[in-house]
């Protein structure tokens, strides 16, 4: 068989060596194991080109799904799956409010991700070891390993994780782990045109977001506030804080987010006290009734 | 059941990618009943192979049940 004369132009990259500490350049960054990164993704800046959400299936050779109007808005991704790590949500928020001539209506935008919780449920949940946490601090699935079981999809608070019914196996997003390994910085944010998506060090990352924080509430958008930074809404319940964390301006649940997320590791103490002392009430009384009846 | 041949360009995971004879670009997800495995796939890039396949209704791609290395 001839080889097209495209096929090159198409295949995986055979440069002889990657530029060293590319993401330096692109983002600031240094990658090196052992310290934690993330994303900060502000809302403010997002426009909805779903870049990310492109050069996420670009470098992780997913698939596009069927185009198709959901009829909910003008978003035809629909939600996160196995098959879209990065999904930009279209929200229209203030329709003809007062505030606004009758034909505009208010856009929230925000590029939603798997959130790389610092006490990640998922991976509590894991039987198999599939799911783990990689030397920048982030979760992962390996592929050759998870079972397909399902225990991490309805353990994820956020609802990012999910189950493939054609390859039978658990995906989500993996903060672009094979890009980290080589120094790049993860293709969404590399790709964001605004900076909306922002890659970096968790720790300074935080820092950027509260400055950023500050400057939104000093011209007037109060309504402004963190999701998944330590100590705010989304890093409740256990979950400490997350590694991609967002700038919101609505209430979570306009974008789909849980208000107080909580770990369901938290539930098993509980749980197991419940059933014993359950248990235990059912001896006392089948006791109580044998000595009874002798 | 349908079958393409091409050449390996792009492997990720259990999905990759073929190009056929005519230049034509083929996104394929390697389906759990496959007699192969996703670590076989890299071993795959830049040869020519025989994929079978049925198609995905929900998704720009297929899926591919049965993957034959073809001599270069």
């Amino acid at each position: 068989m001839d080889l097209h004369p495209r096929t090159p132009a198409h295949s995986q990259s055979d440069l002889e060596a990657l530029i060293p500490d590319e993401a330096e350049l692109t983002a600031g960054v240094v990658v090196r194991p052992g310290r934690s990164y993330g994303f900060f993704t502000d809302t403010t800046l997002c426009i909805g080109c779903k870049a990310c959400e492109v050069a996420c299936k670009e470098w992780n050779n997913l698939p596009a799904e069927t185009p198709a109007l959901t009829g909910h808005s003008y978003d035809n991704t629909g939600a996160l799956s196995a098959s879209t790590w990065r999904h930009v949500r279209f929200v229209e928020d203030d329709v003809r409010a007062d505030s606004q001539s009758p034909f505009q209506s208010g856009w929230l935008m925000m590029s939603d991700v798997c959130k790389h919780c610092h006490n990640a449920p998922c991976l509590e949940a894991c039987p198999t070891g599939a799911l783990f946490r990689t030397e920048f601090d982030t979760v992962v699935v390996q592929q050759d390993i998870c079972n397909g079981c399902g225990y991490c999809v309805p353990a994820c608070p956020f609802g990012v994780v999910d189950i493939s019914t054609l390859d039978g196996k658990a995906h989500k997003c993996t903060l672009c782990y094979d890009r980290l390994k080589g120094g790049l910085e993860p293709a969404c944010a590399k790709s964001c045109p605004t900076d909306s998506i922002q890659f970096g060090e968790v720790s300074e990352l935080q820092q950027r977001a509260r400055e950023r924080l500050d400057h939104l509430h000093h011209i007037g958008r109060g309504s402004a506030y963190l999701y998944g930074a330590p100590g705010e809404l989304g890093a409740t319940g256990g979950l400490e804080h997350l590694n991609a964390f967002f700038l919101l301006t609505a209430e979570p649940e306009a974008y789909n987010l849980p208000r107080a997320p909580t770990r369901p590791a938290n539930r098993v103490v509980p749980s197991l006290a419940a059933g014993l002392t359950t248990l235990a009430g059912l001896m006392v009384t089948a006791l109580a009734l044998f000595a009874r009846r002798s | 059941m349908k079958s393409i041949a091409g050449v390996v360009t792009i492997v990720q995971e259990g999905r990759f990618q073929l190009f056929d004879a005519a230049g034509v670009s083929h996104h394929f997800i390697l389906h759990h009943g496959a007699a192969a495995d996703p670590e076989q796939l890299p071993s795959l890039v830049n040869r020519h192979v025989r994929v079978s396949y049925r198609d995905s209704g929900a998704m720009i791609g297929h899926i591919a049940t049965d993957l034959r290395a073809e001599s270069n």
